[in-house]
């Protein structure tokens, strides 16, 4: 095998195992999206159950359509995004592959992904007959406006209103900003990992970050998240000291943009692996490392949570992928078109024109594999190849 | 300057009293499709045809304004920068409708004014009030043509001519139209600029009630009770006025609104018809447990999902047909 693999990924499953027992006895349980500022839960010791890393992992283990079907005899449209039939699906069959999620208190959806997580959020909300909080965040698609920032560090204030009406629990502005601080830390660390990739040869693959990439989501805030991306960080960075490449002869350097095809990831690995090709960086882990801010306050928290990667115009898209494409010296770039992510792909069209490196689309599914060709994603991606070698 | 828009939520007045004419842009019936060079195919043909109307020069506008509402939209507004020659501008609505939004959408309206301005507009409190008060007669027109029978063909008309003619229009029209009798079904759905299908619905014995994008739900306001003194007032009244637009799906209500709107619009209806786009989100969301509340409270419903242009008009009569029957 060409592709070398990282040792740290059996501590991250035992990590994310504890981590999902921890949520069947905690006493306060919130349902929260990926780009949710989960700093205020867990300074107020809420657990936060991610129903999108569940649908990465049932779309891992290749469960998707199985568990999509339940929501689809339900009545739920296949063009729904696969996340939510999938979570939805898991809810109706009352399993899942990690035994479903804790039942919430209340659920918590910040719109700075996409807006199909209000109208997911709005469905369990009725389904477990629990209330939700809706982080309403505009869309950065030029500048950054004050009003802006003054309007999600006000709700952000609402909200711990909210949970502290719910859970009893009192916010503490010395909690927060204890939480805050390993947060960031933490998104050092995993950046500073990312950053790796631009060593040539680089010592891991965005496969390599999307793997380990839940404890940057689910336990950001957290000693665990830090103490897990100081021991990825350690082991990379031996790679770079011995002078090992995650692909053999690495011969061509490639970016990675949207979510990944979760239920095709070692067929992509090998697929790239054995054509000597290395895919350095991403433009969807890369989103959690814009998760940086001086200031340790609510209104810090307010801006980084507004200018996500996928909060943005797609002329700044363009920009951070040229910036990518520079930082890492790629060659090309991968765009999934993925029919479960309208926000994160359309665009992309208009994105390959603006771009200076040379790109293919391939279009496929986050989660579901019935909207996977392999032939057909086999033949572009061997096109382009050969074009840029 | 004709400046075009898509949304309901669009602030019509404020466009008008700037000087400019706001014209609602729908797909045409026609079948090119070069909008797939710029947006992926399982994107709402909402979104496809009337990109493909701009591509096709099928109408010539000078500026679109788009307001945030799904994510197809917020991205359609990004892609028709690119990809036409027109000025383009989004209004960030907020998607949470309560109390505690309102001021953001005030600013958010300031910041508009501002762009229209850029654009060369100029409001004045004059002319502020004097569209507010024009559009307010627009819709209690519309209220009361729809309040005979839905009148698709004449509001398809009124989205595209200034309010001032637009109100002309339909002093002439109302009563015009017979309000047969039939049974009542309420249709629920997304947009669907397309008359003749809801004529199908009318021949086969429906009398429509309706809750779609390009009916009563462009219309259906409640007027907030304030003294305009200052335009600062006039666009505070624009966003209490809009706040109160009759529920869509791409927003966020508090205690369930648009449920318990469409429940109780149901009441006196017979069935219900969702009418929905393929690829709409929003709707498909909402679609199964607003059928199952439905259903409990005794309506029988019907799904149609459409994709513009229409393919197929006599499959859908023929499963129209079967549902009124099966109201018999």
């Amino acid at each position: 095998m060409t592709l070398r693999k990282l040792q740290v990924t059996k501590r991250m499953k035992q990590i994310m195992a504890g981590y999902y027992l921890m949520g069947h006895q905690a006493e306060d349980v919130a349902w929260v999206t990926s780009g949710a500022p989960v700093e205020i839960l867990y300074s107020m010791d809420v657990y936060p159950a991610y129903p999108e890393n569940h649908g990465a992992l049932i779309g891992a283990t290749k469960m998707g359509s199985h568990f999509s079907e339940f929501a689809e005899r339900r009545g739920y449209s296949r063009d729904l995004c696969s996340y939510a039939r999938s979570d939805l699906g898991c809810i109706f069959a009352n399993r899942s592959p990690i035994g479903g999620l804790p039942k919430p208190k209340f659920l918590f959806a910040c719109n700075n992904i996409c807006n199909t997580v209000v109208k997911w959020y709005e469905v369990v909300s009725k389904i477990f007959k629990v209330p939700v909080f809706v982080l309403d965040v505009p869309f950065v698609r030029k500048d950054l406006k004050e009003s802006y920032i003054n309007y999600v560090e006000d709700q952000i204030y609402e909200f711990i209103q909210f949970t502290e009406k719910i859970t009893q629990k009192k916010f503490s502005d010395e909690n927060f900003r204890k939480t805050l601080k390993k947060s960031l830390k933490a998104v050092r660390l995993y950046s500073e990992i990312l950053k790796m990739g631009k060593h040539k040869p680089s010592p891991i693959t965005c496969f390599d970050a999307f793997i380990n990439m839940a404890p940057i989501v689910c336990l950001r805030g957290t000693d665990y998240a830090i103490s897990f991306y100081k021991e990825m960080r350690d082991e990379v960075l031996n790679r770079i000291k011995n002078n090992e490449a995650a692909v053999e002869d690495e011969k061509l350097r490639l970016l990675w943009d949207n979510i990944p095809i979760w239920y095709r990831l070692g067929w992509l690995a090998d697929f790239f692996a054995s054509r000597n090709v290395c895919l350095v960086a991403d433009t969807y882990t890369n989103a959690w490392t814009s998760f940086l801010t001086r200031r340790k306050d609510v209104r810090g928290l307010a801006e980084i949570y507004t200018v996500i990667y996928l909060n943005i115009g797609i002329e700044r898209m363009a920009e951070f992928i040229n910036k990518l494409s520079e930082e890492y010296d790629a060659d090309g770039i991968v765009m999934h078109s993925n029919r479960s992510c309208k926000r994160y792909s359309f665009g992309q069209y208009e994105i390959q024109k603006m771009i200076k490196i040379p790109s293919v689309v391939i279009d496929a599914d986050m989660t579901d594999q019935r909207s996977f060709s392999e032939a057909q994603v086999e033949t572009r991606l061997e096109a382009f190849l050969e074009m840029l070698t | 300057m004709k400046i075009g828009y898509f949304c309901t939520f669009t602030p019509r007045e404020i466009i008008r009293a700037a000087g400019f004419s706001p014209i609602r842009i729908f797909p045409d019936p026609s079948k090119a499709s070069l909008s797939t060079a710029f947006i992926q195919s399982y994107s709402c043909s909402q979104a496809r045809g009337c990109l493909d109307k701009i591509l096709n020069k099928e109408i010539k506008l000078d500026a679109a304004v788009f307001v945030r509402t799904c994510d197809t939209m917020i991205k359609l507004a990004d892609i028709w920068e690119f990809c036409t020659e027109m000025k383009t501008y989004s209004i960030e609505f907020p998607t949470k409708i309560n109390k505690s939004t309102e001021s953001f959408y005030f600013t958010e309206l300031k910041d508009f004014i501002r762009v229209l301005e850029r654009w060369g507009g100029e409001i004045t409190l004059k002319s502020l009030k004097e569209s507010i008060n024009l559009y307010m007669k627009l819709e209690h027109k519309l209220r009361k043509l729809f309040s005979d029978g839905a009148d698709y063909e004449a509001l398809m008309r009124v989205e595209k001519l200034d309010v001032e003619k637009a109100v002309e229009y339909l002093e002439k029209r109302i009563g015009k139209i017979d309000g047969d009798d039939g049974k009542r079904v309420l249709i629920t759905g997304s947009v669907c600029p397309f008359p003749e299908l809801f004529k199908t619905i009318e021949k086969v014995g429906f009398k429509i009630k309706d809750d779609t994008c390009t009916g009563t739900r462009s219309f259906l306001f409640s007027y907030p009770r304030m003294d305009i003194r200052s335009i600062n007032d006039g666009i505070m009244y624009i966003v209490r006025k809009y706040y109160s637009k009759a529920p869509c799906p791409t927003k966020h209500y508090e205690n369930d609104l648009r449920f318990r709107y469409l429940l109780e619009m149901s009441k006196d209806c017979e069935g219900v018809i969702f009418l929905l786009l393929k690829f709409c989100e929003s709707h498909f969301f909402d679609y199964p447990q607003l059928k199952e509340i439905l259903e409990k409270n005794g309506k029988k419903t019907l799904l149609i999902e459409l994709e513009f242009p229409i393919a197929s008009i006599e499959q859908i009569r023929t499963r129209i047909e079967a549902f009124y029957e099966m109201l018999q």
